[in-house]
């Protein structure tokens, strides 16, 4: 289909929320609470991409914010949490690998998507 | 925001997992999630589907519109919540008190909607459209000249450049296209009407006792002729397109997020129909007197 039908969800708009974090997890409750932490992320539509960093696709900027502010909201008193936002584009140059082979890149998320 | 499109073609176990929808395989491929609340309509296709109760639900609460597809492969269903907005009961109270000036000055904004949107579509291709622009204008209330048909029948006509073509639900393709087109936008249309509080069955104009979908088939005359151009644009690039195969069903499924000018901004098609829906409420409310419909080009 034409690219000019749909100029509205180009690859520069929709973004890819990315969220690392290290929290403790020495007592019985940081555990808890790390936990908690994480459940609420894959409530929320994140993914693990990797242990302790979860991403998620957003097809707005203002969906991003959404989500992000979610995170905001839900933040564990202790430990360290980043939140990065990047283009779709930018998230589908990413080189990845498994050992020293090319790994299979996961497809950004299209609107419309066929099983 | 936009939601997405889930199209289902090949056997699957659909159930759901910390809010978001789950797909297993019957073979080895791993399962694949996706948030619900990102979801917007899903298309079952094929008959070795299973479906969990406790997914319909969460889906159905986030307004998602299930639609069903029948042996061949032509949507025939649509799954919509009961209550799709916290004033529902009101809502539908103004619905149904509307008068009958109000719907037929509804109608006639409709139909000068439909007949624009036609009459621009056929100019893209340098077709004369003077006798569309005169019916666009001249269109009265409740369209008692039926400007709509006569409006129609050149239209058809003139849109593809296929001598024996006749809009005709069992006709000829193009029109295999134009109904499976026509049924997603009618899912994408009735979906934003019950999100806004409206009863899909109550409608403006149509009001065939046997069609439950009467007012999202009134609201939908005016984004038909993005349907169409769609399928304009699969007849003049496609070699062949008698049979609805899955790379046609891709481009009518992408329908949702085609760009439509609305109100001066554009935006893709499944937003501006919320805008049309509540712009509808409004009229029925009487807190404005004009629906907002997209404009082609």
């Amino acid at each position: 289909m034409d690219e000019h039908f749909y100029s509205r969800l180009n690859q520069y708009r929709s973004l890819w929320v990315l969220v690392f974090f290290d929290l403790p997890t020495d007592t019985k409750k940081d555990r808890k609470i790390a936990s908690g932490f994480r459940k609420k992320l894959l409530d929320d539509g994140f993914s693990m991409f990797q242990f302790s960093i979860y991403m998620r696709f957003c097809a707005s900027r203002e969906n991003a914010d959404v989500h992000i502010k979610r995170i905001k909201k839900n933040l564990p008193p202790k430990g360290k949490v980043g939140i990065m936002t990047i283009t779709d584009k930018q998230f589908g140059m990413m080189e990845m690998f498994y050992g020293n082979k090319v790994a299979e890149k996961e497809t950004p998320s299209q609107q419309l998507e066929l099983f | 925001m936009i939601k997405r499109t889930l199209f289902f073609g090949n056997p699957a176990y659909l159930s759901t997992k910390n809010e978001q929808l789950v797909v297993s395989f019957p073979d080895d491929q791993p399962e694949k999630t996706v948030p619900i609340e990102d979801i917007g309509m899903v298309v079952l296709e094929h008959p070795q589907l299973t479906i969990t109760n406790g997914l319909m639900g969460k889906l159905v609460n986030n307004k998602v519109a299930i639609v069903s597809c029948n042996g061949q492969h032509l949507p025939d269903g649509i799954l919509l919540p009961m209550h799709g907005h916290t004033e529902q009961t009101e809502r539908i109270r103004h619905q149904l008190d509307a008068s009958q000036p109000l719907k037929k000055n509804l109608w006639q904004q409709t139909v000068t909607a439909k007949i624009k949107n036609q009459a621009a579509l056929l100019a893209d291709r340098e077709i004369p459209v003077q006798r569309l622009n005169h019916l666009s204008k001249s269109v009265q209330s409740g369209d008692t000249g039926n400007n709509e048909a006569q409006a129609a029948a050149y239209y058809w006509q003139h849109i593809f450049d296929l001598p024996d073509f006749n809009r005709e639900q069992k006709g000829i393709p193009p029109n295999n296209l134009l109904n499976y087109g026509y049924a997603i936008l009618r899912a994408i249309i009735a979906r934003a009407l019950v999100s806004s509080g409206l009863m899909p069955q109550v409608g403006i104009w149509h009001r065939n006792k046997y069609n439950a979908y009467c007012l999202a088939d009134d609201i939908m005359e005016p984004y038909r002729p993005f349907v169409d151009m769609v399928v304009r644009h699969i007849v003049e690039t496609e070699d062949t397109y008698e049979e609805l195969n899955i790379h046609l069903k891709k481009e009518l499924l992408s329908i949702p997020a085609l760009d439509v000018r609305i109100d001066g901004q554009k935006s893709p098609l499944m937003v501006a129909a919320s805008r049309t829906t509540n712009s509808l409420f409004e009229c029925f409310a009487g807190i404005s007197r004009k629906i907002i419909y997209p404009e082609y080009g």
